[in-house]
């Protein structure tokens, strides 16, 4: 009794609904968020004041944040001297194109595995689980071979296929746990008043999902964006660098040009975040609105 | 509607692809530079461009080293060879051993470069490379505001040094964790990494025993040095005024005539007091190679660019323009060398140095030597300790060759 | 290379397109394909579910099939450098690639076994505190309150920075003189940590890196999962008198464990390959800090030992798997996926 006593009061520190949070309570949880805000946020932080440091210093003794003689020249170089928005553009292009792609085909099969006991189901789960275990770094001289033989060198085409299909042994996975909660109850009621299983498809379950498709999309959205590994076999012209290549060419041998490497990454970073700033009306789930039975 | 468009645009492309690739020679270079001499590199492509009207020369930037490396074995094994490569010498020992690469020896009259250029990438009893630049060796770097004459020997150098070392200042800053910098001192102790075959390894000698002792007494008796430091940390604190002398390599100097303007100075390395030698940097530099099987026209071409960039000409230029010692020999002796403070220095410290080792063994020694050394600087080791561990560490590695 | 202009923006669009409509052909026929042979001429009743997934299937072998039978033919091969264009492929050659991993040193002197242990104890680690951290978080936001579209969008930032920018950023700050854990060290009175070169100290900045870097996305996962179950469940349960715990242990874990099963599962795989964070943390190359990929890495691509290298990594993806597999049915985990 003493036990889940004390197991019952971090419990309701945790979870208790907000009309019974008092006032107390509430301080003490935006206190513990800020905290972890701060943690979260800090060594982003490190990397702004390295960017905003004239000279190329990676180091120093200061912690300010803001160096004394602060300056957005690395800002202006990686945009104005170097192709730095060009690595954007063509990143942007192709990440949003094949997160799109993957999580297209990453619905519609979850939503065999998830409706449908066909032969093949369970050992083809386990296969897609299985593809997560393969340590990248084998994979990647032979992909290089199968691109040169393909001819899928210096163009788009192999690097959107490693990037649409990638990710989308995990997007079923988690795609399927989430159509799985779906009680199929709903998609009966709505066969019976005429529409067809594709219909349902589209005008029930996709439409409840969207927290996990929108988290789908920005999975498959960062795995593409910051991937340099695919990247690095497939692209070999200049001009069709993504960032992550491009910013490899500021890092020489001994000196890196750390002020604009710097800039770089956290401009990189933003769109991302506005991403995530802009899904976050997507992540919240309309599946609680009543249309599931108690 | 589209798709008829879009068919038309890939034809079209391929059309035009199809047209370039019969008219002329694609030269596909790959480069390990950055920065300035990558500005050099270019416009070396397009004056060639002009001179050569058939050639064309792609240019493929691989920045990191190791990149270059692990992209070249892996693209010659998918059978997509870059044609030509313009790399450092180390890279020598895996080329040669994968059998990827041509040796030139009669492809040029390698007479007019400097020997021990030569000699960085002779394995096998040929020559596998042919010299842009020289030099890639560590030197010392001083401040003159805040030492006015650099010390001429180690004891010289411990006593300046004690002297100097304050809370706000250190004496002397290098790199810490790359054995690159453990090995001018080896040279002085009269050490060697191999033995007389070039490719034994010997860690274990009294000769490499006495370096590590004399690191841990600069570092632990003398306190001239900072308790930790790699590259970036050495580099800050010596462009921040916080350290009087620096040992790096010729690369950095710009950096520092930027940074210190006319108080910087270049020195040798000062000599060891135990043994009365000078310390041995080992020199390299950076090399043409040709991809094994170039043939042809492409062969030609990679011949007619190579000589062009070996004229006196455009060696000076380079000297010029990156601060770096021709591959020339007759480039030598011009004033724009022996007139320079800096570059005379660094021509001072080149001529006792040592080639660096590129037989394919020579990994193995430098992963060896880098946890040892870092152990005896963090004092977890005694030397005694290191260079037996550093010896079977480098057997085992050199055993996983085969 | 130019910089951003109208050439380019064209060039990409066009090679774009040009992609997208390989793909959308390449889809086409497969749904062709399958309707027929399967709708018409087999008139099999899973015919839809088959013409969902052919498009997926059929990318993900190509991505991955191919590869592994490569490696798989490489691991009875003793291609190295000196072996690089002829080499010897036979049984006897995969055998003793075997023996060779469980019996030398993978690197210089680090054997098979304590790489293992050594991955099994990150693993452990890692996922542990990824899951109570990101748990925590999650039970804190979910519900209503001022600002907490800016706490997850701050919360989120270590998942939403490009894994290498991050990566380097902590190593940096690990850094003896420079790095901010030091110096709040120092500040407190204590002795700095020789982040970099003690091997312990090591191990601990790549799972503190790890852990940084894990919570935002276990975080988002069971987010999500919270969201989507009904506040008039726990209603009832308040009316029945449940506790806090009976209500947790009945309600929310269960309701959590078709979401929660495979991210766990994941997280576990993910971070046993992690690549990234130990090898980049471990800045002067530690062997006491490498796990095992790291060291496949570094026999493949420092070592060259290419044959030797693809025989380890059957070795580490058998392992995984067994490891994976076993957790899965002593969790019965897949039970609610199999329904």
């Amino acid at each position: 009794m003493k036990k889940n006593n004390k197991k019952n009061s971090v419990l309701q520190f945790f979870t208790s609904r907000s009309r019974t949070d008092s006032p107390f309570k509430r301080l003490v949880i935006h206190l513990v968020l800020i905290i972890c805000c701060f943690i979260a946020v800090y060594p982003v932080l490190r990397v702004v004041s390295v960017s905003l440091r004239p000279g190329d210093r990676l180091l120093s003794t200061s912690l300010a944040i803001i160096p004394k003689d602060a300056s957005f020249f690395s800002y202006y170089r990686i945009i104005f001297e170097k192709p730095f928005l060009a690595w954007l553009w063509n990143s942007l292009a192709i990440t949003i194109t094949t997160a799109f792609i993957g999580l297209i085909l990453a619905s519609t099969s979850a939503y065999a595995f998830s409706r449908w006991k066909f032969p093949g189901r369970i050992p083809g789960l386990f296969f897609l689980l299985t593809t997560q275990m393969i340590p990248a770094a084998m994979l990647v001289v032979p992909i290089y071979i199968l691109a040169v033989r393909f001819q899928l060198i210096n163009s788009y085409r192999g690097l959107a296929l490693a990037y649409s299909v990638s990710s989308v042994p995990f997007s079923i996975w988690i795609l399927k746990g989430y159509y799985d909660t779906i009680p199929r109850e709903l998609e009966e009621a709505a066969k019976i008043d005429g529409a067809s299983q594709m219909g349902t498809f589209y005008r029930i379950i996709l439409p409840l999902s969207t927290p996990a498709l929108a988290i789908v999309f920005l999975f498959n959205f960062i795995m593409a964006w910051n991937d340099w590994i695919m990247a690095r076999i497939m692209l070999q012209r200049e001009n069709m660098f993504t960032w992550p290549l491009g910013i490899w060419t500021l890092a020489g041998q001994f000196r890196v040009e750390w002020g604009a490497f710097t800039a770089a990454s956290i401009l990189v970073a933003v769109p991302v975040m506005i991403l995530f700033l802009y899904s976050s009306k997507w992540l919240i789930s309309g599946l609680t609105l009543g249309s599931v039975k108690g | 509607m589209k798709k008829i468009l879009s068919i038309c645009l890939v034809l079209v492309m391929l059309l035009g692809f199809v047209a370039i690739s019969y008219a002329k020679v694609n030269l596909i270079l790959w480069t390990k530079e950055g920065e300035e001499a990558l500005d050099w590199n270019k416009s070396l492509n397009e004056e060639f461009m002009k001179l050569y009207p058939d050639v064309t020369i792609e240019m493929v930037k691989k920045t990191n080293v190791e990149i270059l490396r692990e992209d070249f074995l892996t693209a010659s094994l998918a059978g997509a060879p870059p044609d030509i490569l313009w790399t450092v010498s180390d890279h020598a020992g895996p080329f040669v051993a994968a059998e990827i690469i041509e040796p030139v020896d009669d492809l040029f009259d390698l007479n007019k470069y400097v020997e021990s250029s030569l000699n960085a990438v002779k394995l096998e009893g040929k020559y596998w490379g042919v010299p842009i630049s020289n030099g890639n060796q560590l030197m010392l770097l001083y401040n003159k505001k805040l030492i006015a004459q650099p010390p001429k020997d180690t004891d010289e150098l411990f006593k300046v040094g004690k002297e100097l070392t304050s809370d706000d200042i250190y004496a002397l800053v290098w790199n810490q964790t790359e054995p690159f910098w453990m090995v001018p001192w080896l040279g002085g102790f009269k050490g060697k990494v191999f033995a007389e075959d070039g490719i034994t390894p010997t860690l274990n000698t009294p000769e490499m025993l006495a370096t590590l002792k004399f690191l841990h007494a600069m570092k632990f008796d003398a306190k001239i040095i900072p308790p930790e430091s790699d590259y970036d940390a050495a580099d800050t604190l010596f462009k921040e005024g916080k350290a009087a002398m620096i040992i790096n390599g010729d690369w950095s100097v710009s950096g520092y005539v930027g940074a210190l303007g006319d108080s910087l100075g270049v020195a040798r390395i000062p000599k060891v007091s135990a043994t009365g030698e000078w310390p041995k940097p080992y020199t390299s530099g950076v090399y043409f190679m040709l991809s094994q099987g170039i043939s042809g026209d492409k062969l030609k071409a990679a011949q007619d660019f190579v000589e062009f960039v070996s004229t006196m000409e455009k060696q000076l230029e380079m000297v010029k323009l990156l601060n770096r010692l021709p591959a020339l020999k007759a480039a030598l002796d011009d004033p724009l060398i022996t007139e320079d403070l800096l570059l005379k220095g660094a021509a001072d410290q080149m001529v006792v140095g040592t080639p660096m080792p590129t037989v394919l063994e020579m990994r193995c020694n430098w992963d060896s030597m880098k946890p040892e050394m870092l152990a005896v600087l963090a004092d977890i080791k005694t030397p005694e300790e290191a260079v037996k561990d550093m010896q079977a560490s480098v057997e085992s590695c050199v055993k996983t060759l085969e | 290379m130019e910089a951003l202009n109208f050439e380019v923006i064209k060039d990409t669009l066009g090679q774009l397109g040009g992609m997208l409509l390989y793909i959308l052909l390449g889809i086409i026929l497969l749904e062709i394909f399958i309707y027929v042979i399967l709708g018409k001429i087999f008139k099999s009743k899973y015919t839809l579910p088959y013409m969902l997934m052919i498009a997926a299937i059929f990318g993900i072998s190509l991505l991955i099939i191919y590869p592994i039978s490569y490696e798989i033919r490489l691991a009875f091969t003793n291609m190295s450098l000196r072996h690089f264009r002829t080499y010897t492929l036979s049984w006897a050659q995969g055998l003793k690639n075997l023996k060779l991993i469980f019996t030398e040193p993978i690197l210089k002197n680090v054997k098979f076994f304590s790489l293992l242990s050594r991955t099994l104890l990150w693993t452990g680690v890692n996922v542990v505190f990824h899951l109570a951290g990101g748990l925590g978080l999650a039970l804190l936001l979910n519900r209503p309150m001022r600002g907490r579209g800016i706490y997850r969008a701050l919360l989120v930032f270590p998942w939403a920075i490009p894994q290498i920018i991050a990566v380097l950023a902590w190593k940096g700050e690990f850094h003896f003189e420079y790095g901010f854990v030091n110096i709040m060290l120092r500040n407190l009175g204590m002795q700095p940590i020789q982040w970099m070169i003690s091997p312990f100290w090591n191990f601990v900045a790549a799972c503190i890196t790890n852990i940084w870097l894990g919570i935002p996305f276990m975080m988002i996962i069971i987010l999500g999962g919270l969201q989507s179950i009904p506040l008039e469940f726990y209603d009832a349960a308040e009316i029945d008198g449940a506790s806090r715990w009976n209500q947790f242990r009945t309600i929310t874990l269960p309701l959590l464990k078709p979401v929660l099963t495979p991210a766990i599962v994941l997280g576990i795989i993910w971070t046993f390959n992690n690549f990234n964070v130990p090898y980049m943390i471990n800045a002067n190359e530690l062997e006491s800090t490498d796990i095992l990929v790291t060291g496949l890495f570094r026999a493949a691509f420092e070592y060259h030992r290419y044959g030797f290298s693809a025989a380890f990594a059957m070795v580490i993806f058998i392992v995984l798997f067994v490891i994976a597999s076993v957790y899965i049915r002593m969790t019965h985990g897949l039970k609610e996926a199999y329904e």
